[in-house]
């Protein structure tokens, strides 16, 4: 690579440069070169000084190991006065951001003075920092909770990355949760044991323009019957994306059965056979949905974010998420008159919970958060903001706080609670998600 | 003379090539919709800038960081690739071959195997996490570029100036600094803002060596790239751009003011 | 100071000049050699230190790994190409305006400090199936509707790769070769021309040459960061076949720890096409240093 802009000079006026430059270099100019080099090193330096001294600070600020009397809700409150707890999670969505960061952080400061950092980053990136650092042996982790879920928690579990069992420390938890159903009790077929607090409620949905497209699809046979309508403009996301996986998840629920598909949920030791023996009419049924899909199913997004952007843009019809696109509306991304919509033969569904790191810095100031996120308070604001469905028993709540739940008026784009958990299809165990992934490329794509 | 008509053209092809999607994406820092099939967006809104500069508190913070952090990763390795490049322009040396060709291994090998690989190590030594660290790793993946231009700037400039100098009777830090580094301004300066830029745009180094607890632009940025989400994603997009060439034209000013302009080193 | 104590010196000033690059250098070796070894099984901190040849056994008996092999350096190949070629003619249509500074800047410095992934960003917004480029075909009645142009997102051709790779990489080859033509064209080339050769003719038989060397370390550069970037062909790669690097990302990130050594195996045949290149890098670099 030749970027020398200085061969010109070489071949050029040597004995010129060499009367201009003493010159042209005045000892003023000199030292102001100098002086510029030298604060540039000094800034790296102070930024490094600086840098150390917050770890120094965090850790003198962390849980002196094995001191604090994490049943002692008040002596856990205590503790946590003044640490900075690092929150690691999915950084791509604003509406959340925004809330976590306007919302949440604000009630944490001023109630408990615990400073929130939230870093938001894709959970591989973080599950890769988390795994490098336990590999390393490292004490005083960076990563305090963890926003995690599904197959992520069942091998951090496994690998013995996460701190716990916590949950029973959580007064909201004791007092608001129904620590006995399934939602909480399983994550992905795995069995959470204490080792997370639920967050959120998620379930898939679908959503189209109804200015646009009149009829929607109530089951797998309308819904091949709704793409050879909108032939090249419906996909989904490649499976490995989660929206993509959960997609494909529903239309094999709406073939094979529910109670078919939720054997998916409770197998041991799943093996290809095993898994392929209840999902292949509706691999079947993939299949035959290909001539009608986007660039006729030979390739699909690469994520769930590419699906987005094409449905905003039109190029396709129908989307799919976990969960409304309330804030999408709202924000003028997509259009008033979008409608979401829910198979009667159901949609998958699970909760996503928060995980506390077994290196974490600052437990405490973890579980202040983490019983923050799940006061009744906190979870009918995420309601309100982010159309979240609530963790909470709503048997457990007060008069008042249940009012104030169905008091939320329901956006446009939302349907009603009730439906949805009517429709509620259990997803398959975290081990048996990517062997459906694998089958869905061995055996669906291109086919 | 022939040709020129043809130069015109491409040349001005290829700058709305360049403009053209720089454009477009500061229009979606305001747009919120834009479907099919217009031609101008349909919505606006003002959240990309409201995520910016209401939402994102610390986002100056993390600006200041990350500038820091590219610009001592420009000094250190414009240095340390000045100093190297001496070596092999007017050296010789025992294991002077290799030694050439060990520095451009890390243009060559991709940054993520050596971003996966280092991760442990960096743990180890205790540099992970901290802005040191980051800064090492940024250098050595800037290096080679550095290097590469040095060489080139050192074996051009020649020693003969320098020779000059101390003969004349000046010492050898006074030759050093009144005569070889002025001689070298354009390229330690094109070293410098090259590596500035490798450094402020590195993301999975930066994730897995700083992870989270430095937190840079690229690192708060990337997300949103990813999300799907392009009025956000472009506003920081545009808010990089504008960063890299605020720092890039100061690079230029400094060029400007500290080098000779009769060193024919500009292409004017 | 005694004469021996000044030769001494001199001696080791080599040595004291490369230290710091020496030091850096054996930092970046000792990342990818551990990398390099973890997929040979070898992961001290979880036990495990016996040599297996089973992930690169794995990694190359797999069904999709060949096609993805041949996907890489296919679009490797047609990046790199048309960069080279793509920037000797922005450079010399550069040197020949004697452009300006400022210009320059606009041309080659502004697509250089922009980051990949934001390109990707601009190129999905003009060449997706709904970008601007279609809805102008539309508005012009060139084509039909929606899906009548092939989108850049997961083309099987992986034109939206190269196109993301040209944008940032022809500038980049013009910036290795700028300096040089606008030298050549000063010196030679005038006097080419009095000599009578027509401007095009010496510009292939004299700027050419003397930018032969930048050229080919400009592609080797190209060709090896195309080859081992993983973000582009993500986000704009057909499913299948997927790119060596994806591959390799996604094993990595597979949250079961036991995947590093299987997508760092992945990483090893990366490496050692790049050490290849390498040193045919270095093989250039010489005979262009004995020139």
């Amino acid at each position: 690579m030749a970027i020398s802009e200085a061969r010109k000079g070489n071949d050029g006026a040597d004995g010129a440069a060499a009367s201009e430059l003493p010159r042209a270099m005045t000892r003023r100019r000199f030292v102001a070169v100098a002086s510029t080099a030298a604060a540039t090193m000094l800034l790296g330096s102070a930024l490094a000084g600086c840098s150390n001294a917050s770890d120094g600070e965090a850790a003198s600020g962390g849980d002196a190991a094995g001191e604090v009397d994490y049943a002692n809700w008040d002596a856990v409150l205590e503790a946590a006065k003044g640490q900075t707890v690092s929150w690691y999670g999915w950084g791509g969505s604003e509406p959340r951001n925004t809330w976590i960061t306007t919302v949440l952080a604000p009630a944490l400061k001023e109630k408990y003075d615990v400073t929130l950092n939230l870093v938001g980053m894709d959970i591989n990136d973080i599950l890769t920092k988390l795994s490098g650092e336990m590999q390393a042996g490292v004490e005083a982790g960076s990563i305090d909770y963890i926003w995690i879920n599904g197959e992520n928690f069942y091998s951090t579990k496994e690998n013995g990355y996460l701190w716990g069992p916590f949950t029973h420390y959580l007064p909201n938890f004791n007092d608001y949760i129904d620590s006995e159903s399934n939602e909480v009790l399983y994550d992905f077929g795995s069995p959470v044991e204490g080792y997370e607090a639920p967050y959120g409620k998620a379930q898939m949905q679908m959503w189209v323009d109804s200015a646009k497209v009149k009829s929607t699809p109530k089951n797998p046979d309308e819904f091949l019957a709704f793409c050879q309508e909108h032939q090249g403009r419906v996909t989904y996301p490649e499976p490995g994306d989660f929206a993509g996986t959960a997609f494909i998840s529903c239309l094999i629920a709406g073939v094979v059965g529910k109670d078919e598909f939720e054997k998916l949920s409770s197998m041991e030791n799943p093996t290809t056979e095993s898994v392929k023996a209840v999902i292949e009419p509706g691999l079947e049924y993939l299949r035959s949905l290909n001539p009608f899909l986007w660039k006729g199913g030979a390739t699909f997004p690469a994520d769930a974010a590419t699906v987005d952007t094409m449905y905003a843009d039109g190029e396709l019809v129908m989307n799919m998420g976990y969960g409304a696109p309330e804030a999408l509306v709202k924000n003028g991304t997509l259009p008033e008159t979008t409608r979401s919509f829910i198979f009667e033969t159901g949609t998958v569904g699970n909760s996503n919970f928060m995980a506390i790191a077994k290196n974490a810095t600052n437990k405490a100031a973890a579980l202040v958060a983490i019983n923050e996120v799940i006061s009744p308070e906190m979870q009918l604001s995420q309601y309100e903001e982010l159309a979240n469905i609530s963790v909470l028993d709503m048997g457990k709540l007060s008069e008042a706080d249940r009012a104030a739940f169905e008091d939320v008026p329901l956006g446009v784009t939302q349907l009603p609670i009730d439906e949805l958990l009517d429709h509620r299809i259990v997803e398959a165990a975290g081990p048996v998600i990517p062997i459906i992934e694998q089958l869905w490329l061995d055996e669906v794509i291109g086919k | 003379m022939g040709g020129k008509r043809a130069a015109k053209l491409f040349v001005a092809l290829h700058l709305v090539c360049v403009l053209v999607p720089l454009a477009v994406v500061a229009v979606w820092a305001f747009t919120s919709s834009w479907p099919w099939p217009e031609l101008l967006p349909q919505t606006f809104s003002d959240r990309g800038i409201v995520e910016l500069f209401v939402t994102s508190r610390d986002l100056g913070e993390v600006l200041a960081v990350s500038v820091g952090i590219s610009l001592a990763v420009a000094a250190l390795s414009t240095v340390v690739a000045a100093m190297a490049a001496r070596a092999l322009v007017s050296y010789r040396f025992f294991g002077k071959e290799l030694f050439r060709f060990s520095t451009v291994l890390p243009f060559l090998i991709p940054a993520t195997v050596f971003a996966m690989g280092v991760q442990v190590v960096f743990i180890h030594a205790g540099l992970a996490n901290t802005v040191f660290g980051v800064v090492l790793a940024h250098t050595i993946v800037a290096l080679p570029y550095a290097i590469t231009i040095m060489s080139e700037v050192t074996a051009a400039a020649g020693e003969k100036l320098e020779q000059q100098a101390r003969v004349s009777g000046a010492g050898p830090v006074r030759a050093l600094f009144e005569v070889q580094i002025p001689l070298l301004l354009p390229g330690l300066l094109s070293a410098a803002s090259l590596s500035y830029i490798t450094s402020f745009s590195q993301y999975f180094l930066t994730l897995l060596v700083g992870g989270g607890t430095v937190k840079t632009f690229a690192l708060v940025m990337f997300p949103y790239l990813a999300s799907g989400d392009r009025t956000i994603a472009s506003a920081y997009g545009v808010l990089f751009m504008a960063v890299t060439l605020g720092v890039f034209f100061l690079f230029e000013l400094l060029l400007k003011r500290f080098a000779s302009a009769k060193t024919e080193y500009f292409t004017d | 100071m005694s004469l021996r104590g000044r030769k001494i010196k001199g001696a080791l000033a080599p040595y004291a000049l490369i230290a710091p690059t020496v030091v850096l250098v054996l930092v970046f070796i000792y990342g990818v050699v551990n990398g390099v070894l973890q997929g040979f099984g070898i992961m001290p901190f979880l036990g495990k230190t016996e040599f297996t040849l089973q992930y690169y056994l794995e990694a190359f008996g797999r069904a999709d790994f060949t096609a993805s092999l041949g996907f890489s350096l296919y679009i490797s190949a047609v990046s790199s190409a048309l960069a080279v070629v793509g920037g000797i003619v922005l450079s010399a249509a550069l040197t020949r305006l004697s452009a300006s500074r400022a210009l320059q800047a606009v041309g080659i410095s502004i697509p250089l400090m922009t980051a990949h992934t934001l390109v990707v960003l601009f190129v999905v917004s003009l060449f997706a199936g709904t970008g601007l480029v279609p809805r102008a075909l539309y508005a012009l009645g060139l084509i039909d509707g929606i899906g009548a142009f092939p989108s850049v997102v997961g083309d099987p051709s992986g034109w939206g790769i190269v196109l993301v790779y040209l944008w940032k990489e022809i500038p980049f080859v013009a910036f290795c070769t700028i300096a040089i033509m606008a030298n050549v064209s000063d010196r030679y080339g005038e006097a080419a021309l009095t000599l009578g050769a027509s401007a095009l003719r010496s510009f292939f038989s004299v700027t050419l040459p003397l930018c032969k060397g930048a050229l080919v370390k400009a592609f080797l550069i190209v060709f090896a960061f195309s080859f081992g970037s993983y973000e582009v062909p993500f986000l704009l790669g057909p499913t299948l076949p997927k790119a060596i690097p994806v591959l390799a990302y996604l094993e990595f990130q597979n949250p079961d720890i036991l995947n590093r050594s299987y997508a760092m195996a992945i990483n090893g045949i990366m490496v050692l096409i790049c050490t290849v290149l390498a040193i045919v890098y270095f093989i250039v670099l010489q005979r262009e240093r004995r020139r």
